[in-house]
């Protein structure tokens, strides 16, 4: 009964906070650029707009560029539950481990490439072609780097190790876990579409990937297409502050128990999020659009960085 | 202190790769001096714990004066240097890029069991420093045989020269006093007579890529 309210606190925090994300972050940017910028709930309200039209389908699309959006925020929500946001008292309610996670997460991404190759346009090739060499580039430098952890905390649920790091102290002040933030900081600027990568403000047809899948999508496919995005860039960020800026420890400190200790994580854990939107919007501010032809040097090194974290994890033997 | 000296050793070895990684001579010396700057201060956080343990001042003289020639001196050189050359936008390396790092990564692991196997350094913890700071010397040659560039060359001996002061340094908790500013006054020179030489060939050649110094010329 309890794992139930827990994993629908979680699917409900998740939802609703995916979007503010991205609220932040064009905040951030429009700040850095003397501009006021739009409302930090602008997302919900173009959400609400497009729940409310209707869709229209070009009619040589077949049954897959319908399911895609279903499919996509499916995914992305069955993600965000192998990944708790805060302190829960039990630790039998997450079954499966990263790897589903990240094969989830694929699933998802594999249906947008199919709905995108669907209509035939040239731009949804063009968009599902790069999206697919950018995906193989990263996902082993994901993988490596949850090995790592997985590899020091003994087990590769992702509960188990955000309940492993939160006893270390503060992991990122070991060689290690400094490594696997930094890789996945790049990992998350990759995956979630953002700009060394990919720019996600822009219609150009040269530089847009995620943009181009999406563009024949509209009403309510296109909101729930821009939902999952949101929520799969939520799920990575989460996934980076609760491995390596654990506050379980702190909660623990203050001897709170039961839904005071709950509410109290959740809202430290939001703080977390915030900071690291900022942290994102700021590295976007100053980064340069890559060609992209040079996405795999980024690759290399973000394979590297957390190649890295692994050896030094031999090396030092704990 | 420890944990620090730790991640300072990291941080260099990631420097070294985002040296390779980078394509611009600009923010090839940029990454040098970050990478200068993180020796300054791992020979500082040592300086500071030996003032504190046994009264040395040697340790904090060696961190000014890395600071001094190292983070300002040489740089600014360079980017003096940089500005007299004439200056041609080229593939500035003989590999791509993923192939050179991946390169860097094999460079890693060999020296990891090439001193798995030697006695005396691998004690405990001491033993990733300095496997890292080899790793740092070795990749610094790499970085000079990829490169075409003489200005490329002088950044990746500066990096040999930066990784075998770290070696010094975490092997031996500071080497004697002499022996550092001996070693500091060697580089400064070599660096300022590799500055004139790379002004030289470009005077010569019209560019300062080093394939050109095969061509003949009356």
């Amino acid at each position: 009964m309890m794992h139930a309210v827990y994993a629908l606190i979680q699917i409900i925090v998740i939802i609703l906070a995916a979007p503010l994300v991205n609220g932040i972050i064009r905040k951030v940017k429009a700040l850095t650029q003397k501009r006021k910028g739009a409302p930090l709930l602008q997302m919900y309200f173009d959400l609400f707009k497009l729940l409310k039209k209707s869709v229209v389908v070009s009619d040589v699309a077949s049954w897959i560029f319908r399911a895609a959006p279903y499919i996509a925020i499916a995914s992305a929500v069955a993600a965000s539950l192998f990944v708790p946001v805060a302190t829960w008292p039990e630790s039998q309610g997450y079954a499966g481990d990263m790897i589903l996670f990240v094969s989830v997460l694929a699933l998802g991404r594999f249906f947008m490439m199919l709905a995108a190759l669907d209509t035939a346009s040239t731009f949804g090739g063009m968009g599902s072609s790069r999206e697919a060499m950018i995906s193989a580039l990263i996902e082993p430098s994901l993988l490596v780097t949850l090995f790592t952890v997985a590899l020091i905390a003994k087990s590769t649920s992702i509960f188990q190790i955000m309940h492993f790091t939160a006893g270390v102290g503060i992991p990122l002040l070991h060689p290690v876990y400094i490594l696997g933030f930094a890789a996945l900081c790049t990992i998350i600027i990759a995956e979630t579409s953002r700009v060394p990568v990919d720019d996600p403000s822009t219609h150009l047809e040269l530089t847009m990937v995620h943009e181009a899948m999406i563009l024949e999508y509209s009403g309510r496919d296109l909101a729930l297409m821009e939902l999952s995005a949101s929520i799969r860039q939520l799920v990575f960020i989460t996934l980076l502050v609760n491995i390596y800026v654990p506050h379980d420890q702190m909660i623990a400190l203050y001897g709170l128990s039961g839904f005071a200790a709950i509410a109290v994580s959740l809202f430290v854990y939001l703080i977390k999020v915030v900071l690291v939107s900022i942290l994102i919007a700021v590295i976007e501010v100053h980064a340069v659009k890559l060609r992209l032809f040079s996405i795999p040097n980024l690759a290399a090194l973000a394979f590297i960085v957390s190649f890295l974290g692994f050896i030094q994890y031999f090396v030092l033997g704990r | 202190m420890s944990s620090y000296l730790d991640i300072l050793s990291v941080l260099l070895l990631l420097s070294s790769f985002v040296l390779m990684a980078n394509k611009r001579i600009k923010s090839h010396i940029r990454t040098f001096r970050f990478q200068s700057a993180m020796i300054a201060l791992a020979a500082g956080i040592l300086g500071v714990n030996s003032l504190i343990h046994e009264g040395r001042v040697d340790l904090l003289v060696v961190c000014a004066v890395i600071i001094a020639i190292k983070v300002i001196y040489i740089p600014r050189l360079l980017h003096r240097v940089y500005a007299n050359v004439e200056y041609k936008v080229e593939k500035d390396f003989f590999l791509n890029i993923p192939i050179l790092i991946l390169g860097c990564c094999m460079i890693v692991v060999f020296t990891y069991f090439a001193l798995s196997k030697t006695d005396g350094i691998n004690t405990g913890t001491e033993n990733m420093r300095v496997v890292n700071s080899v790793s740092l010397i070795l990749i610094g040659l790499f970085f000079m045989i990829s490169r075409k560039k003489a200005i490329g060359q002088i950044v990746g001996f500066l990096v040999i020269e930066n990784g075998i002061f770290v070696t010094a340094m975490f092997a031996t908790q500071g080497m004697p006093f002499i022996v550092d500013m001996g070693m500091f006054v060697d580089l400064l020179s070599a660096v300022m007579i590799l500055g004139i030489m790379v002004f030289k060939i470009n005077e010569k050649f019209d560019s300062i890529d080093i394939n050109k110094l095969k061509n003949l010329r009356g």
